[in-house]
């Protein structure tokens, strides 16, 4: 058993957990944060996406051991205080989600994407979301999503997502 | 209430399944090159290092591979250094490929290779996948071993004997297999920089976006020398280097036949679930003429 502290959604948590646990495992089974979904398993689905350190990864190919010291990020960190984020409300009127299952990982891909292109071009945003899996909305409304979001967050620098310093 | 819940008996069985899942093996974090290597000899042939994870976990959970002990390296200094300049470069074990690509004199200096690195998977697998980690896997289809064999690149490894470099041409031995012993451990790539390389690499999938190689090519042309260096991968137990090719650049049609006919010679593809060993035959010489366009057409050999 290791026992680990990291940052979960800027909150310190400290786990002790075997070593063959993935951090997939660590945040929906300890944490209870079930946003984040397991897929494939095998890190071709992209449902398990969260932020390590700012970059998306695939949380069911990392295994919770090696979070020790990081900072995580998962879609339960988006809306704060009941306010959805620019992301989410963007996915909501584009209608980008169906069953919703794929969409938590996505978003994560989104946000990672805007994190580090603020302006991200068709081409970018597909490339960004490639390796998240969706079954019922073809990627179409996805992409005008993360292109509505990136607009307003664009236009509207005086949002609560601006003043917190990241693109929410 | 999150800490109660860790105890229900819904956490019990799911904590089951994760055993059952990614096997059973100790974790070991490593803070030296050297730490890692009596770690590895004690093991004696049941560790595996962990870098990126992204081939090793899954083969753990597919049951592909059982290691006693995962030796993490990615908190080793140097294997974290990357070094991008004229003399050539060297590129630390432990760096995750998005950091190669997204790196601007890396992309630069070599853009095949960036090609092949942004080929392989999905941004979430290259925020963790490494180089390294790509050549040790020694994957008959690894993107990146075509463009390190045309450009010359080196291994360099540290075991308890002390370090050696392994030319890239006699790193892999067979499928999965590479000449690496038990208590070694890959440091860093060393690839040359040659200026007046045009280089390029092409990858036939059965998708576009996230899919493994068909076939994948990768040629290097030195206009000055007339010389090209073409590698294959997905066509052989490794990937393969061929000897260099005089270019002949008289008729470009007759000469791309010649090509075609020392590459088909020079591989053995079989038939797998991507694809059968005659899909393979028909598109090598395609692939061929097309590397030979690329090159011949940017490197003002006609």
């Amino acid at each position: 058993m290791h026992t680990i502290r990291f940052t979960v959604n800027g909150h310190v948590e400290q786990a002790t957990v075997p070593a063959t646990m993935t951090l997939l495992d660590l945040l929906r089974d300890r944490l209870a944060l079930t946003g984040t979904k397991e897929g494939c398993g095998i890190g071709e689905c992209g449902a398990c996406t969260v932020l390590l350190n700012g970059n998306p990864i695939t949380s069911c190919l990392m295994l919770a051991v090696e979070a020790d010291g990081s900072d995580i990020e998962t879609i339960e960190g988006e809306a704060i205080g009941g306010e959805l984020s620019v992301l989410q409300q963007a996915f909501i009127d584009e209608g980008a989600t169906q069953c919703g299952f794929c969409t938590p990982g996505m978003i994560m891909s989104a946000r990672g994407l805007l994190n580090r292109i603020p302006d991200p071009s068709h081409e970018e945003i597909i490339e960004a979301i490639a390796g998240n899996l969706c079954r019922c909305t073809g990627y179409e409304a996805i992409i005008s999503a993360i292109q509505l979001a990136a607009a307003r967050l664009s236009q509207d620098i005086g949002s609560r997502d601006a003043q917190e310093g990241r693109a929410r | 209430m999150r800490s109660l819940f860790c105890f229900s008996g819904f956490k019990f069985v799911r904590f089951q399944r994760g055993f059952i899942v990614l096997g059973d093996f100790e974790y070991k974090r490593i803070r030296s090159i050297d730490e890692g290597c009596h770690c590895l000899a004690e093991a004696a042939g049941k560790a595996a290092v962990l870098a990126g994870g992204t081939d090793l976990l899954v083969e753990i959970r597919n049951h592909l591979k059982s290691p006693k002990v995962l030796i993490d390296c990615k908190n080793v200094d140097a294997l974290k250094q990357v070094h991008v300049d004229r003399s050539g470069s060297a590129i630390g074990a432990s760096v995750p490929l998005n950091r190669l690509i997204e790196n601007r004199a890396f992309h630069t200096t070599y853009p095949a290779l960036a090609t092949a690195l942004l080929s392989i998977g999905t941004y979430q697998l290259r925020s963790r996948a490494t180089l390294a980690g790509n050549i040790c896997n020694a994957s008959p289809a690894a993107d990146s071993a075509p463009v390190l064999l045309v450009l010359d690149a080196s291994v360099e490894v540290v075991g308890i004997r002390g370090p050696r470099s392994i030319p890239i041409r006699d790193f892999f031995v067979g499928v999965k297999k590479t000449v690496l012993t038990p208590d070694e451990i890959v440091v860093s790539i060393q690839i040359p920089q040659r200026a007046d390389l045009h280089t390029t690499f092409l990858k036939q999938q059965r998708i576009r976006g996230h899919d493994l190689a068909v076939v994948n090519m990768a040629g290097a042309y030195s206009p000055g020398e007339r010389i090209l260096r073409l590698a294959i991968g997905s066509c052989a137990p490794t990937p393969v280097l061929l000897e260099p090719i005089k270019v002949d650049v008289g008729n470009v049609a007759s000469f791309a036949g010649h090509v075609a006919e020392i590459v088909l010679s020079s591989v053995s593809p079989i038939s797998d679930v991507r694809a059968s060993s005659g899909y393979r035959n028909a598109i090598l010489p395609v692939l061929v003429k097309r590397i030979l366009h690329n090159l011949l057409a940017e490197g003002g050999a006609s």
